[in-house]
């Protein structure tokens, strides 16, 4: 037997053998590789519990015997919400889609160009509005019990400080100023949940448009309006945020909180003003 | 020979990885449990020649007919033990120290901890092995603070007298005034368990501390907003338990009335700018149901030289002392705006 006969011999050997690997696990490993890829989970109606998610925000709260005795609701269910969390009046952390309204103030800073006059502060008041759903948790086919990604559109309505410019030569006798400043905004809204508790934390990430007045130059104008706020369920929360328009820039730093909590501080204090005679 | 080594070496390449080494209990000779022969560990293929004339024979057999399988265990029956039936290891002995585990019975699930060792972790922790004497909850759903709550949301309201300074006029007029004032403030507080205690099974709030932001009133229809951190002590864990509450946080300029000497006809509120300045204070209250609360506020002056002087403000501050409840009570809702609305008839602002 010659040394070519050998090889193939050899050859013959080696493709006959058995792998390390079950027949059947092979035909089922590239539907567990794509499973694996995209992380998805095929769940019934009737059961809705999924525990693939992994990682440092999406594990499940370790198991514990204690608790508050205010526990706000037993289980999933979201507070203020339809159809066990089909729809929230108050976005929660196992919200299919929810209603977005809230109230906020803010401070900072009204930037315009450098010829057209100095950085003065800007401080404002916005109602917004919208709705926010979750798209991993509702689509048909393959549903997750909880997903981390929110999207929706938001609307918001501004009254901030007025405005300062007077010509590049500092000459203040050309100094114009307004009273106020209105903004109307559209925009996209991104949201990332941190976590699967009650009232969780989520950063909100908003791109979209501002119609405002334009310095004192009596010019209504779109510019760009971008927002990173960090909230708590839909309660409230922190949030950074920019109007970008033709030579006036406003950044402010804010607080907001849902309407619930929002509404009777407004009352308040329109009714202090009305009684007052300040109105 | 030579068809015959490389023969061998193929089949030996062919072999099934050796199985990981079981892991035995610790009283039980290895000798005792039933493992599969392991050829492998027997003939490496690392071995070199001298292995491989060794087992030349039943390779060049297994290439006739090629049976991976049992070649092998015929091979290897001679240097590994005959496999007998598996003997248990000796149960551990029960731990001395009284900490056991039992199974339930008819549970069929894993081991459970009874009352003994719950007891006896709680003692070596220093937790209550009594529950609480507590069983009624918050009241409101938590949206009246109480340390029977995890993470909460109030609205509180604020009625203070308030003593108001101003540090001179930029336009240099040189006055110092200071007066006396009303101060109202509604503030959204979310309160974040930052320190939780134990008692029994149940869970209570030691300190919180989270974001809160809200409006402030004073005459002259002087409006700021704010925004910052409160933080609340529990002195207890009943519903009416003594509190100590600190807060702080910027503020900013909303809107005034226009000045009376500014030559502009009827006052009229209006959006005001200033720039950052802050306020803070501690309150000594009960429960969620309100607080004595004693503070200050300083406002930083608008007066750098590029600003027009029409347009710069003056430096200026408070001193307040007051009471601050939740709005749900009703009494410090009223309260703040009836002080809202006497100070903006009142007080008049020099």
């Amino acid at each position: 037997m010659s040394a070519s006969v050998s090889v193939f011999v050899l050859s013959s050997l080696l493709a006959a053998a058995p792998s390390d690997a079950p027949a059947d696990a092979q035909a089922d490993a590239p539907t567990d590789d794509a499973a694996a890829e995209n992380d998805l989970v095929e769940v019934s109606e009737a059961d809705e519990e999924d525990k693939d998610e992994y990682g440092p925000f999406f594990e499940d709260e370790a198991p514990s015997d204690l608790q508050y005795l205010g526990r706000a609701r037993p289980g999933r269910l979201p507070v203020l919400s339809l159809g066990e969390g089909a729809f929230c009046f108050v976005e929660g952390t196992y919200c299919k889609a929810s209603m977005i309204l809230s109230a906020d103030i803010g401070a900072g800073i009204r930037a315009p160009a450098s010829d057209e006059g100095p950085d003065v502060p800007y401080a404002q008041f916005t109602f917004r509005g919208g709705v926010a759903i979750r798209p991993s948790m509702i689509r048909p086919r393959k549903r997750k019990a909880w997903g981390s990604w929110g999207v929706g559109v938001v609307s918001s309505w501004s009254k901030g400080t007025g405005a300062v410019s007077f010509g590049a030569d500092d000459d203040f006798d050309d100094a114009k100023s307004t009273d106020d400043t209105t903004v109307f905004r559209v925009a996209a809204i991104n949201q990332m949940w941190l976590s699967k508790r009650n009232h969780a934390a989520h950063l909100d990430f908003t791109f979209g448009g501002a119609r405002s007045d334009v310095l004192t130059s009596g010019v209504t104008l779109w510019g760009t309006h971008a927002e990173v706020g960090m909230g708590f369920g839909g309660w409230g929360g922190l949030f950074l945020s920019g109007d970008f328009l033709d030579r006036d820039t406003r950044v402010v730093l804010g607080f907001r909180g849902h309407g619930i909590a929002a509404g009777p501080i407004v009352a308040m204090a329109l009714a202090g003003l009305a009684a007052g005679g300040a109105l | 020979m030579n068809l015959s080594l490389i023969l061998t070496t193929g089949l030996l390449a062919l072999q099934p990885a050796a199985e990981p080494e079981l892991q035995r209990p610790s009283g039980a000779p290895a000798q005792d449990v039933a493992e599969p022969a392991a050829p492998a560990e027997a003939v490496a293929p690392a071995e070199g020649e001298a292995v491989a004339e060794d087992v030349a024979a039943p390779a060049e057999a297994t290439a006739a007919a090629p049976d991976t399988a049992a070649a092998p265990a015929e091979e290897t029956t001679e240097v590994a033990p005959e496999p007998t039936e598996p003997v248990p290891a000796e149960p551990a002995p029960p731990a001395t120290d009284g900490e056991r585990y039992v199974v339930s019975a008819g549970a069929g699930g894993p081991p459970f901890y009874d009352d003994a060792d719950t007891a006896a972790l709680r003692a070596r922790h220093g937790i209550e092995i009594e529950a609480t004497d507590r069983t009624e909850g918050p009241r409101w759903r938590c949206l009246i603070a109480d340390p029977a709550c995890g993470r909460s949301f109030e609205v509180n309201a604020l009625a203070a007298y308030t003593y108001r300074g101003r540090q001179g006029r930029v336009d240099g007029m040189g006055e110092d005034p200071r007066w006396s004032s009303g101060r109202a403030q509604y503030d959204f507080w979310m309160n974040l368990p930052v320190m939780k205690e134990i008692a029994g099974d149940k869970l209570f709030s030691r300190m919180t501390l989270g974001p809160k932001g809200g409006l402030i009133f004073s005459d002259g229809g002087s409006t700021w907003g704010n925004l910052g951190m409160a933080f609340r002590y529990w002195m207890g864990r009943g519903r009416w338990a003594p509190t100590i509450e600190f807060s702080s946080a910027l503020t900013f300029k909303i809107g005034e009335r226009e000045l009376k000497d500014a030559g502009l006809g009827e006052p009229k509120w209006k959006m005001t700018r200033g720039p950052l300045g802050f306020t803070a204070d501690v309150g000594f209250g009960l429960g969620g149901f309100g607080a004595i609360v004693l503070g200050g506020q300083y406002d930083s002056p608008l007066a750098r030289e590029e600003i027009p002087d029409q347009y710069r403000t003056s430096a200026g501050g408070a001193f307040f002392i007051g009471f601050r409840g939740n709005i749900l009570w009703g009494g410090p809702a009223a309260a703040a705006v009836a002080t809202h609305a006497i100070t903006q008839r009142t007080v008049e602002a020099p």
